[in-house]
């Protein structure tokens, strides 16, 4: 047992100095490619918190990475903060947007949740369009530039994302292990029991979710300042949350690591092959979606951890059928 | 003062009255028999105690303090657990940490660390005589196994009531024996007090200290199992009323 943890601890850090030293490596446009990589596993490991772990299918929770965008946008141009600071207070506005809507909606179970994000989502997307004297409205809004060497910005974003990943996969793994994390997967399993053994379901829930938002809205901030342009279309664009659902799901839902693999797997495929087939790829998308249901719904890590094995993946299919 | 007292408890779905005017206590350390014929009531009057469901009149005190209108979470707080009729198992855990749940968030469990709580899991995992499937997934187990690993996490929320909801409907001659065997060892070694939900009438007769019996929603009977079954009102509610009335007649 001891030995084995060694070596993943020994794993993890050869992991860690690689992404460190990988913007010395590679060339500008694969430091852009990865950071956005690296965005997507935060995203992801953000929204496993809720859907994972939970159970709940935060379908809307892109709306927090819009939050996190705007309100970095918004603090640097009309009140001149410095983007950090922007980014922190758009991470705790998206926590408290998180906490006063889950307060109604997360009574809600299954699919009406599911609806609900949604509708949030869409919602807060057409006051970003509608509010045009403050937001800049459909036309987007422009940020401030860096005062700063262009090569050397990137790779400061690119530390950035990296840092916030490890830090969204540090506080997946802290909860895998707390009585929260616990709690939160008992909900998932069976509500009415959990409710039953003790657990306040709507408070573990409000937490679950604000900690997802957090996480996820500070992302959006530093999205913002590194694409210096945002518009609504892109920061509340609902396609990023199904593809970081499709993540997860090929990962491994309500895992530490899975949901950033899936990350990775998944973005490394369409960077290098799918952006040759443009309209073609939202299909494949849906057919890797279809696939990972019926053939590995408990995810690639678990599917690992069994041995992998076609026999296994049979039974799945068969198991479906029935 | 009953150590729990209901009071006109009752529980209206629409026309139906589930649970009709039941004045029920029971007193501390006692074990309590609730019989009667399927759609009697015997599980809503359980919802009620442990506030699934919100009373459409009366009230219920649980050693002297009103509990009435109190989330399900906060009663288990205060000492009162349930097994369920049909096992609610977190199927994505193990069997260990499905109990955990019950030492982690139980009456005993808010200052305690998951490793503190995963001994006290262990503990009462080796109650139950469950420790072949500690690591066991819920799906590897079978229904008896499944009633004790419930019982498991009941146990492990420290309570000072305890309802057992049909814990041995679906088990065979032996496992019965022993579920018995525990549920005496539970209230004799630990002193905590059931109410038990049985439809095994053997182990009705031999476990319980009083009978009550619930038909339609309303008690009909209240007394120690030697009178229960001589009991005409409980004999025709079980039987129907012509056995009933050739009953007497002979």
């Amino acid at each position: 047992m001891q030995r084995k943890n060694t070596k993943w601890v020994m794993l993890g850090c050869l992991v860690v100095l690689g992404f460190v030293a990988l913007p010395f490596l590679i060339e500008g446009y694969w430091v852009r490619v990865t950071t956005s990589i690296l965005m997507y596993a935060i995203v992801t490991a953000a929204l496993n918190i809720i859907a994972g772990f939970a159970g709940y299918a935060a379908f809307g929770n892109i709306v927090f990475f819009g939050i996190g965008a705007y309100t970095t946008a918004m603090l640097m141009l009309r009140v001149g903060f410095p983007w950090w600071g922007g980014v922190i207070v758009g991470g705790l506005l998206a926590a408290i947007y998180a906490i006063l809507l889950g307060i109604p909606i997360l009574r809600l179970r299954g699919h009406y949740f599911a609806i609900a994000t949604l509708g949030i989502n869409r919602a807060t997307e057409q006051i970003a369009l509608d509010w045009g004297s403050f937001t800049g409205g459909g036309k987007g809004i422009t940020l401030p530039l860096p005062k700063m060497e262009i090569q050397q910005f990137y790779a400061m974003i690119y530390f950035i994302m990296f840092g916030l990943l490890l830090l969204t996969v540090l506080v997946n793994f802290m909860i895998s292990r707390s009585r929260l994390g616990y709690a939160l997967r008992a909900i998932r399993d069976n509500e009415d029991a959990a409710e039953a053994s003790g657990i306040f379901p709507a408070r573990c829930k409000i937490t679950a979710w604000a900690i997802s938002a957090f996480l996820t809205g500070l992302t959006g901030g530093v999205f913002a300042y590194w694409f210096s342009f945002i518009e609504p279309a892109t920061v509340f664009d609902i396609m990023i949350a199904v593809k970081a659902f499709v993540m997860m799901m090929l990962g491994g839902a309500g895992t530490v690591l899975g949901p950033v693999l899936g990350a990775f797997l998944i973005e490394l495929i369409s960077e290098t092959v799918w952006g040759k087939f443009l309209t073609l790829h939202m299909m494949i998308l849906g057919v890797i979606m279809v696939a990972v249901v019926i053939l590995i719904p408990k995810g690639m890590l678990d599917m690992f951890r069994r041995k992998f094995s076609l026999a296994g993946l049979w039974r799945n299919l068969k198991n479906q059928a029935v | 003062m009953a150590f729990i007292e209901g009071k006109t408890v009752s529980k209206a779905f629409g026309a139906l009255r589930a649970v009709d005017q039941v004045d029920f206590h029971v007193e501390s350390n006692e074990i309590l028999g609730l019989i009667g014929p399927n759609g009697a009531g015997k599980t809503t009057l359980v919802n009620l105690i442990t506030g699934v469901y919100p009373l459409t009149e009366g009230e219920i005190t649980f050693k002297g303090e009103r509990i009435t209108g109190l989330r399900p979470a906060r009663i288990s707080h205060l000492g009162i657990a349930r097994t369920f009729q049909i096992v609610k198992p977190f199927p994505g855990m193990t069997v260990r940490e499905n109990v955990v749940i019950g030492a982690l968030f139980g009456k005993n469990g808010a200052g305690r660390s998951t490793r503190v709580a995963f001994q006290e899991a262990d503990r009462w995992i080796d109650y139950v005589h469950l420790h072949d499937h500690r690591y066991a997934s819920v799906d590897q187990i079978n229904i008896s196994d499944r009633k004790r690993m419930d019982l498991a996490k009941a146990l492990a929320m420290g309570p000072e009531l305890l309802m057992l909801d049909e814990v041995m409907a679906g088990l065979n001659t032996k496992d019965i024996e022993e579920m018995m065997a525990l549920v005496r060892r539970i209230n004799e070694e630990l002193k905590i007090t059931l109410l038990v939900i049985e439809h095994v009438m053997k182990a009705v007769m031999s476990i319980c200290h009083r009978v009550m019996v619930l038909h339609h929603g309303r008690k009909i009977a209240d007394a120690p199992p030697g009178e229960i079954v001589k009991d005409d009102r409980v004999i025709e509610a079980y039987l129907g009323e012509r056995y009933a009335k050739a009953r007497r007649a002979s």
